[in-house]
């Protein structure tokens, strides 16, 4: 329960941070809210060299209208996301989510950034913002690149950021009136979701994505496709799992999740139809 | 507990007779009159009425309206079901007598040690072999002392858990640490009153027996104005300038107490529970416990006791266990993964009791610091199975994740296919 030895330093700014990491190299890791990287270090799972916090960079905490998206600065914590109003109006699917992140405590130091850079499928703003088809930005030392949620994803927290990349904003469209629906199955209120599904749905057209069904958070493009095409929500939910490698742990086998899948999914696009 | 094998096998054989599970148990409880009762295997259990806590937990849970709504709710296909279950305990406390211990090979004894000491500085310190770790001992022992010697709990200091100090004691557990360590801390206040009454028969010139002791000053039957406050006598045994022939300086008295018998406390715990059957979630919509412990020295404290074990039976019951591999390492040694319940994962909780003085010692008291745990692990088990009997469910192992009562409800439905 006591980290492995490590050095500290603190950005000001996002360059700054963006140099630091750049002298320290591939040993030094961005600390924002710490929520997921201090656990994994006190259980000897990561073991930086260095930390680069990241966490006083004040004007990466925001929460913007920028036309058809709201643009979230990557250290907004969660708190911040669940009772914004502009999410709310906009993205209330996002705010939702945000909720249910861990505890009280965790949502007001945690950050939005820090979990999609986590990248853990798990947890549940990267499979949220997966869903509602949202870009991520990042900066590096050669300026800054848009990357789309469904390229960012690339294996058990892995993500496309380069080492010297720092995730600064997170783009999220306007759901323009879609219904949406936020199902988190778990056995404690404070636990990571056995399964978990964000999902909304306008018209034809629909975003679901899956918490903790794989390494990665996994776009349920099969239901999307099916409900495009005019098939039931009944139907649709029978392909919930089609992306999906569920693991097996101690909280479920990979027949039961595929299972939840189903019926969460079912009962979020009920919700979302309404 | 045994409790937990009993009362399953309660409900079991209710569901094989066809009857009501509360019907089951009020036919075979001992009645109140047959008390002090001789059990088969030699013990005798001291005093009881449990039907009274029986039925005053079903109408505090409302029995009859859970049962009449389940009837319309847990039909073919319903994807939420409701039960209700019940554990009535009857519990073996206050661990002692020494002797019997032995039988039952334990190493050690049944007695605790209490010393009273009156200080000339009108304080009252306490010793007790009891070992408090957050039961509220210096509270309740104060407060025995406060009512025994007619003094404040204020100026009651009760020393503990050092063995420099309080030497002699035994242990924490069983529920015996208010029916063996409090009911020795007052006798031994009666040792005290008994020495204090000779100090005051001899300074106010009058016999004992002539002697009223109460709020804490002995008065002259009939001349209350001849009287001596205990921190005048306390100071008088200290000074002892002025002592009866032979008597000791100092008001100070010990007492060993090992009781004659255990105590036996009892209740009803009903636990009423809604299943999503298509996930296999339990939520438990309400928990009643009504306990009887005998006489209560601190309602508040016999409430936090009642609330902590109905939360860690609850864990039991539905969160708790350690997994380990076939190579035996443990999975989930960490409490990310060992399932403690918060206090958001904890369902209303609502008390009652019913007061049924133990006969064995001078105090009433039984003891409550296990009945939480002993009754709401086959309360909850109970009520779950009651929820999923109609498809066909008769077992349900703990803990009841969403995963097992999910595949106790698969399996059920493949046999019955």
């Amino acid at each position: 329960m006591i980290t492995a030895p490590f050095d500290y330093v603190r950005a000001e700014s996002a360059a700054q941070a963006i140099s630091l990491i750049g002298q320290h190299g591939d040993e030094a890791k961005f600390l924002a809210g710490g929520h997921s990287l201090l656990p994994l270090m006190k259980l000897r799972l990561a073991a930086p060299s260095v930390l680069v916090d990241i966490g006083r960079i004040r004007d990466l905490s925001y929460i913007r209208d920028a036309g058809d998206h709201v643009a979230i600065g990557a250290l907004t914590r969660h708190m911040d996301v669940e009772t914004s109003a502009l999410l709310a109006e906009h993205a209330p699917l996002l705010a939702h989510a945000a909720s249910h992140v861990g505890d009280p405590q965790v949502r007001h130091r945690g950050t939005i950034g820090g979990s999609i850079a986590h990248a853990d499928p798990a947890s549940d703003l990267p499979a949220t913002t997966l869903a509602l088809g949202a870009t991520y930005v990042a900066q590096g030392p050669n300026g800054t690149r848009e990357i789309a949620a469904t390229d960012f994803y690339q294996g058990f927290l892995e993500s496309a950021l380069a080492p010297d990349e720092m995730l600064t904003e997170i783009r999220v469209p306007k759901m323009a009136g879609a219904g949406w629906s936020f199902q988190k199955f778990n056995r404690r209120a404070q636990d990571w979701a056995i399964v978990g599904v964000a999902a909304w749905r306008r018209g034809t057209e629909s975003g679901v994505a899956l918490v903790n069904m794989g390494s990665t958070p996994i776009l349920a493009t099969s239901v999307s496709g099916a409900l495009a095409q005019g098939a039931s929500v009944g139907d649709a939910a029978q392909l919930a799992a089609e992306e999906a490698e569920p693991q097996n742990d101690l909280n479920a086998s990979p027949e039961y999740r595929v299972h939840l899948a189903k019926v969460l999914v079912r009962r979020a696009l009920e919700e979302s139809s309404r | 507990e045994a409790t937990y094998a009993i009362e399953r096998a309660m409900d079991a054989l209710a569901d094989v007779m066809g009857i009501d599970p509360m019907e089951l148990r009020r036919r075979n409880f001992i009645r109140k009159e047959q008390f002090p009762y001789t059990a088969f295997t030699g013990l005798v259990y001291d005093s009881g009425d449990h039907e009274l806590a029986m039925d005053k937990a079903a109408a505090m849970a409302d029995y009859a309206g859970v049962r009449a709504r389940q009837a319309t709710q847990n039909v073919p296909g319903a994807t939420k079901v409701i039960g209700i279950g019940q554990a009535s305990y009857f519990e073996m406390c206050g661990l002692a007598p020494s002797r019997v211990l032995a039988s039952l090979n334990y190493s050690a004894g049944g007695w605790e040690a209490a010393t009273i000491r009156v200080l000339p500085t009108n304080k009252v310190q306490v010793v007790t072999g009891t070992a408090p770790h957050g039961q509220g001992h210096e509270t309740a022992w104060s407060m025995i002392v406060a009512d025994k010697l007619g003094v404040s709990p204020d100026d009651v200091d009760v020393l503990h858990s050092d063995t420099a100090i309080a030497p002699l004691g035994l242990d924490t557990y069983g529920s015996r640490s208010l029916p063996v360590g409090g009911v020795a801390i007052a006798l031994a206040c009666d040792k005290v009153i008994d020495k204090a009454r000779k100090i005051a028969a001899h300074q106010l010139e009058a016999s004992e027996d002539d002697l009223d002791f109460a709020g804490g000053t002995f008065s002259v039957k009939g001349s209350p104005d001849r009287a001596l406050p205990l921190a005048a006598i306390a100071f008088e045994a200290f000074t002892a300038h002025n002592l009866p022939d032979g008597l000791e300086p100092n008001l100070e008295a010990q007492v060993t107490y090992d009781p004659p018998n255990f105590s036996w406390p009892f209740g009803t715990h009903i636990c009423t529970v809604e299943i999503d059957t298509e996930t296999g979630q339990v939520d438990v919509l309400q928990y009643v416990a009504v306990d009887d412990c005998g006489n209560q020295v601190n309602p508040m404290i016999v409430e936090g006791q009642v609330h902590g074990g109905v939360i860690q039976g609850l864990a039991q019951a539905l969160f708790e266990e350690a997994v380990y591999d076939t190579d035996g390492n443990l999975k989930n040694a960490s409490l990310a993964e060992y399932l403690v319940p918060a206090a958001c994962d904890v369902p209303p909780i609502t008390l009652g009791h019913t007061v049924t003085p133990s006969p064995t010692n001078p105090l009433g008291v039984k003891g409550i610091g296990e009945a939480g745990t002993i009754g709401a692990a086959p309360a909850v088990i109970n009520a779950i199975v009651d929820a999923l009997s109609h498809l066909g469910v008769r077992e349900m192992p703990m803990p009841a994740s969403p995963h097992t009562v999910w595949n106790a409800i698969r399996n059920a439905q493949g046999a019955s296919k």
